[in-house]
């Protein structure tokens, strides 16, 4: 490694060191940027060591955030944060919660299923693990110690929803992976649904299998309706509105009527006239929500613009080639090369949220994994489910730290015995999709007909 | 492990400067931008699905909206501190370590990166006005200056404010702990984690 490399390395493990003491990460994502830029002038002035950045190079930074400006998928990103928090802000979130588990009053684990199909349309509203996981907890914790459910199982629930939720569509993660690749967002979505769908269907399938197993993990409700044609169209009114909006928005996109910009655009506006529709659109409910999103959208996306100072610094050190010669350096076939470069996410995920590995991890792997001839969209959900198990792995996984940060009452062993199975099931869906890659890669070739 | 702050706006600190109550003020109106971007939005779907026009500005002014939506953003939670951090180990700090954590970060990281992209952006919207830089698409908005002077202006606001929450910090972690000022950090105190009571004059490294 020449020494412009060494210092490439430092750079990364500076940040990593750097974000650990608490300071925010946008800025220290951004200062460490400037800082090694200082370092390595100074080698190359006072020691004469080649590093191959200067002044001139750094201020490029001015351009790449105007890039960000002038990005026009971007848009949809706050748009999809405000749909996302006028569902919630307008109590309409809690209500659907409220009436698609009056549906499964009888079965065991219903409640749980409810804030799973509910969950995954709300993490919208916040773009990153931490915040979601807390949302859903908030949301969903004490209606389900209400009805009696075990803390393992209720826990468990929670952040694997959490962390799933940033991985379905209408999905930030998504699109800012596709941006960043510069492949379509409506390829990405569409590999997305199935692997989507079957980690949904696993998780599912053990929220309703475990209490049917051991009962007293959760109770069905004590005095539950009876489901008649009644109830049931009685609920269907009340969800079909929202359902529709949903379904609205992300089918635009799944099937190129929309581009996800414009989807997002309408699915806002829709959300606002379903709160309006139920006089929940109050002034200052609307200024909140508003509010809201601007900070939000500003917390995503101060560390997008430190980033990609970071990854500018990074690549003109020759982090890319490093990366490019270690990996093509490896001793295994182009499988081995696609595990090595997950594992080593795995563990990067452990320090780092989804959007500063999209930023720069992502795009360093890509063009590897691309020459070594496989499909980018596959890669990339493959990229995205594998981050998404390393979110929820014990003992540090950032879902947990948020679930224990809303729920200081329950134990950490608790958390970890709860998470445990979702770890499971998220790795035999990473092994399906491995092995199967027509999984993500089937449904975008079918729609474009290719 | 990193997280935006509570779910619900945390107040700026014990008592913002008029500075950041202006600026605060600022974010909350430019808040309604995202009102506006969903009108454009759908004013652009409508003219395309029932009038098949298609209208470039339309286009170009929606992402106009939202560069300056995201900007103010990145201003309002420094004001707000809602900036994503990592508070594995700061949970575990006590107030004033927190508070050495930031000052260091704010002079050495932040303040810094915030004056590059100033010394970087400036240039680029004095080159985009005199050579009267506008879309490089047929139809497109003219007047690109505007847009970009976007960033330097609320990167000067955000410099402001990260100098306002600079010497927040530094008084308290240097005041001479004078009557009133001792009588509410021992309030503070009471109910948070006790930390080592700041003597007068102690030396800057003692808790850094």
């Amino acid at each position: 490694m020449s020494p412009r490399e060494w210092l490439a390395v430092l750079m990364f493990g500076a940040f990593i060191l750097g974000i650990l003491t608490g300071f925010p990460v946008a800025w220290v994502l951004g200062g460490s940027a400037l800082v090694f830029t200082a370092i390595a002038l100074l080698l190359e002035r006072d020691f004469g060591v080649e590093t191959g950045i200067d002044w001139a190079y750094t201020s490029l930074v001015g351009d790449r955030i105007f890039d960000l400006m002038d990005n026009w998928v971007l848009v949809a990103l706050p748009m999809f944060v405000l749909m996302g928090l006028l569902l919630d802000r307008s109590g309409i979130a809690a209500e659907l919660l409220r009436e698609v588990s009056r549906l499964f009053g009888r079965v065991r684990g219903g409640l749980a299923v409810s804030i799973a199909l509910i969950g995954v349309l709300l993490a919208a509203s916040t773009g990153i693990i931490g915040a979601s996981v807390v949302m859903l907890a908030l949301l969903g914790l004490p209606p389900m110690k209400r009805a009696g459910y075990a803390a393992t199982y209720a826990t468990g629930t929670v952040c694997a929803i959490g962390t799933l939720g940033i991985l379905i569509p209408p999905s930030i993660m998504l699109v800012l992976m596709a941006d960043r690749l510069a492949i379509s967002v409506g390829d990405l979505y569409l590999g997305a649904i199935l692997p989507g769908l079957l980690l949904a269907a696993l998780y599912i399938a053990y929220l309703l299998a475990l209490p049917a197993l051991r009962p007293t993990i959760a109770p069905a409700s004590s005095r539950p309706e009876i489901v008649d044609l009644e109830l049931i169209l009685a609920v269907f009114r009340k969800v079909v509105p929202t359902a529709l909006l949903i379904f609205a928005v992300l089918g635009s996109s799944f099937f190129g009527i929309a581009t996800p910009t414009e989807a997002s655009g309408v699915g806002a506006a829709g959300a606002l006239l379903l709160a309006a529709s139920r006089r929940r659109l109050t002034v200052p409910i609307l200024r909140e929500v508003l509010r809201e999103t601007t900070l939000t959208t500003g917390y995503l996306f101060g560390i997008f613009v430190g980033a990609t100072a970071f990854a500018l610094v990074l690549r003109g050190l020759g982090g890319d080639e490093l990366i490019a010669r270690g990996l093509s350096g490896l001793p295994f076939g182009p499988n081995g090369v696609v595990l090595s470069i997950l594992f080593a996410t795995f563990l990067l995920g452990f320090v780092l949220d989804w959007i500063e590995i999209t930023f720069i991890v992502l795009p360093l792997v890509a063009p590897v994994v691309v020459s070594l001839g496989f499909d980018l969209v596959w890669f990339t959900v493959l990229f995205a489910v594998c981050l998404q198990t390393s979110f929820l792995t014990p003992p540090v996984g950032f879902a947990l730290f948020y679930a224990k940060g809303v729920a200081p009452d329950v134990d950490v062993r608790t958390l970890y015995v709860g998470i445990l199975p979702f770890v499971a099931l998220q790795l035999v869906a990473l092994t399906l999709i491995f092995l199967w890659p027509e999984l993500a890669t089937e449904l975008p070739a079918r729609a474009y007909g290719r | 492990m990193s997280r935006p702050g509570p779910p619900m706006a945390a107040e700026p600190g014990p008592s913002p400067a008029p500075v950041e109550r202006t600026l605060d003020r600022l974010v909350s109106a430019a808040s309604w931008i995202w009102l506006l971007l969903v009108g454009v939005i759908v004013a652009g779907v409508g003219l395309r699905t029932f009038f098949a026009i298609s209208r470039i500005e339309l286009e170009e002014l929606q992402w106009h909206l939202y560069a300056v939506g995201f900007l103010v953003g990145i201003l309002g939670c420094v004001l707000h501190d809602r900036h994503v951090r990592v508070d594995v180990f700061r949970e575990g700090m006590s107030q004033r370590r927190r508070d050495w954590v930031d000052l260091y970060g704010l002079l050495l990281l932040q303040l810094p990166f915030i004056a590059l992209v100033l010394w970087s952006g400036i240039p680029l919207v004095a080159e985009s006005f005199a050579s009267g830089e506008r879309s490089g698409s047929a139809g497109g908005l003219s007047h690109r200056w505007l847009l970009k002077s976007a960033l330097p202006i609320v990167f000067a606001l955000l410099l402001l404010a990260s100098l306002a929450r600079t010497r927040a910090i530094a008084r308290r972690l240097f005041a001479p702990p004078v009557a009133d000022a001792a009588a509410a950090s021992d309030a503070d105190e009471a109910s948070a984690t006790p930390t080592a009571d700041p003597a007068p004059g102690e030396p800057p490294d003692a808790a850094g």
